[in-house]
């Protein structure tokens, strides 16, 4: 036990000393979040009729956005891992002497860390913009668990989809076909409410709208009455995704 | 002295594809061990089988007396691999990555520093630790990738083409520190390679491997030695009439016509040659042109696999070593 933590730590390092080196990619990644904040957020605040409750549609969205480029971030994770073993550079982890979860959760966690610098830079923005954010460090430290194990079970997914998967091209497609319907068919843009039966059914089984809805929770509204449900729902979607992963990937290179 | 490997009897298929039928082989302690063969020979499945990396489907493997299948993590603290592959991490220093190879490998943290300083010294690259991989030549990111290898002192050495993609001059840099590996740390190392003048150069022992079997063990010497004689080749327009003069002659084997090239072995090319000119001479063939050589790794692996390294090798290993390129200029 002692040494997977470990070496997973190694791993994890590795994955933050690269990210040190090109934080090119965590502006670019920025980029995204803003356009949707200042596109969608002033388009839609026409539509006064939206069951919001009291706050802006901006206030509305921001958690979503944020969900939305954690979750970006987080699928990456596995395609990286594929890029990467498709060099040989995982040949060099599998040949050391370390246990494979180690490099799954190594990297899973790397997802979530650099959640958390996504959620800094959008935190930022929507400050900027004029977001009503919950000023109470209790929330925002909530806010801060919820996108690293939010980052950590996303990632974990990702791993394990593109071990299964296998070819480049295969987890490319795939990632894109996941993306899309779990940030459009999840409460991100618009409340449930608003959605027609069917996708109303497929949004509460999106694990998205549990990490919004806390989100959302912890960052605008404050209401916590629903933060339990959200987080257990988290919770067991972390557990299993990482022991799904863990699995598939000992098959890797076999 | 003790035994560094022991593979028994090791097979392994994908799908219909024998990469390996059945192959065995012993590597002493402190020495260099050639896995020498074209792409495609299972070289590189040999050394993950090795490594633990993969499973083979039957056979067996030791490090250091170290059973791989059942206690893989124990056999790799003996053990320093470079893939075939470019593994290090190029978005990162060359310290970093020698710095995650040490954590890796469990080197305590109070000698790390001195041990990674150690080893870019050795590798001759310490002026340029704090640079990125990505601007690193191909030859400093093989060094380096030997030195990641390295950190943990392992006992054994297991490079997969460890030349391959690399200018002339920076071999022979590579080839050099192997050398000193051995010569000044006691190291063993286990190689492949498909370039015989590699394997005659580097290797005290070498195996001759191709279609997933090994034709034969023995040092480049002994090897070449048991081919028996050096090669006689010449030109001539009547090969009939000069095989027909030649056949029991001089000749360890019969000799043979290919278009106008005839070819022979013979016990000594030197004493033979002016002889076997004079013969023909005289009995009216003219020889266009001749040459002899020694026998070379090309004549071994004829004798023992049955087809020239040269020709089995062009097509594949000239797409091997593009794809190698191609990820060094990636990896910038
Ligand atoms: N993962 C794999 N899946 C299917 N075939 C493979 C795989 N790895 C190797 N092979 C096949 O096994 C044979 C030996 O390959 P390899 O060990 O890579 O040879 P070498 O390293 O000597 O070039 C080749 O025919 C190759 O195509
Ligand atoms: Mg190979």
């Amino acid at each position: 036990m002692f040494t997977i933590l470990e070496k997973t730590a190694v791993i994890l390092e590795l994955e933050l000393r690269k990210m040190k080196h090109d934080q090119s990619d965590l502006l670019i990644r920025a980029i995204q979040p803003v356009l949707w904040l200042t596109i969608f957020g002033s388009v839609f605040r026409q539509f006064r009729q939206l069951p919001i409750g009291d706050v802006s549609y901006l206030s509305f969205i921001t958690p979503g956005v944020l969900a939305q480029s954690v979750l970006f971030i987080a699928i990456f994770t596995g395609v990286s891992l594929v890029w990467e073993r498709d060099l040989g550079q995982l040949d060099r982890l599998l040949a050391a002497p370390a246990p494979r979860t180690s490099i799954v959760l190594g990297k899973a966690f790397s997802g979530g860390v650099k959640g958390l610098f996504q959620a800094g830079v959008i935190f930022a923005i929507a400050f900027v913009m004029g977001v009503d954010l919950i000023p109470n460090p209790i929330y925002i430290l909530g806010v801060i668990g919820v996108v690293f194990v939010f980052g950590v079970c996303f990632s974990s997914m990702s791993i394990f989809v593109t071990t299964l998967l296998n070819t480049r091209e295969r987890v490319m497609g795939m990632m894109q076909l996941l993306t899309m319907p779990l940030f459009f068919a999840s409460n991100a843009l618009y409340p449930i409410e608003i959605m027609p039966r069917w996708l109303q059914i497929v949004s509460l089984i999106n694990p998205m709208s549990y990490v919004v809805e806390a989100l959302r929770a912890l960052m605008i509204t404050g209401d916590l009455s629903r933060l339990p449900i959200a987080l257990g729902g988290m919770a067991i979607a972390t557990f299993i995704f990482i022991g799904a992963a863990a699995l598939a990937f000992r098959r890797v290179g076999r | 002295m003790s035994r560094a490997v022991t593979v028994a009897n090791l097979s392994k298929n994908y799908g219909r594809i024998k990469a390996l039928d059945d192959i065995s082989f012993e590597v002493d302690e402190r020495e260099i061990f050639g896995f020498l063969g074209p792409n495609g020979a299972g070289k590189t499945t040999a050394i993950k089988i090795m490594l633990g990396l993969t499973r083979a489907a039957k056979g067996h493997v030791e490090i250091f007396g170290i059973d791989v299948q059942s206690k893989p993590d124990k056999a790799r603290e003996n053990i320093g691999y470079v893939s075939q592959n470019l593994s290090l991490s190029n978005e990162i220093t060359g310290y970093e990555n020698l710095l995650i190879s040490a954590k890796l490998y469990g080197v305590p943290s109070s000698i790390r520093k001195s041990r990674i300083t150690e080893i870019m010294d050795l590798l001759g690259i310490q002026n340029r630790a704090d640079d990125l991989v990505k601007k690193y030549s191909g030859g400093m990111m093989r060094r380096l990738e030997i030195g990641a290898a390295l950190v943990h002192r392992p006992k054994l050495l297991i490079l997969d083409e460890p030349t391959i993609g690399l200018d002339p001059q920076i071999r022979l840099v590579v080839r050099e520190l192997l050398r000193r590996l051995v010569n000044e740390f006691g190291i063993t190392i286990f190689l492949t390679t498909h370039d015989m003048g590699e394997a005659d150069e580097l290797c005290e022992k070498i195996a001759i491997i191709n279609n997933g079997r090994i034709g034969v063990v023995g040092t480049p010497t002994n090897l070449k030695r048991s081919v028996g004689g050096d090669t006689i080749q010449f030109d001539t327009k009547e090969p009939e009439k000069a095989v027909s003069i030649l056949t029991g002659k001089f000749g360890v084997t019969k000799p043979i016509a290919k278009n106008n090239t005839i070819s022979m072995i013979v016990n000594t090319a030197e004493t033979i040659l002016p002889l076997l000119i004079n013969t023909l001479a005289r009995a009216g063939v003219i020889v266009d042109a001749i040459h002899s050589h020694r026998p070379t790794l090309d004549d071994v692996f004829l004798k023992y696999a049955g087809s020239r390294l040269a020709e089995v090798e062009r097509e594949g290993d000239y797409r091997h070593v593009k794809e190698v390129r191609r990820t060094f200029r990636r990896m910038r």
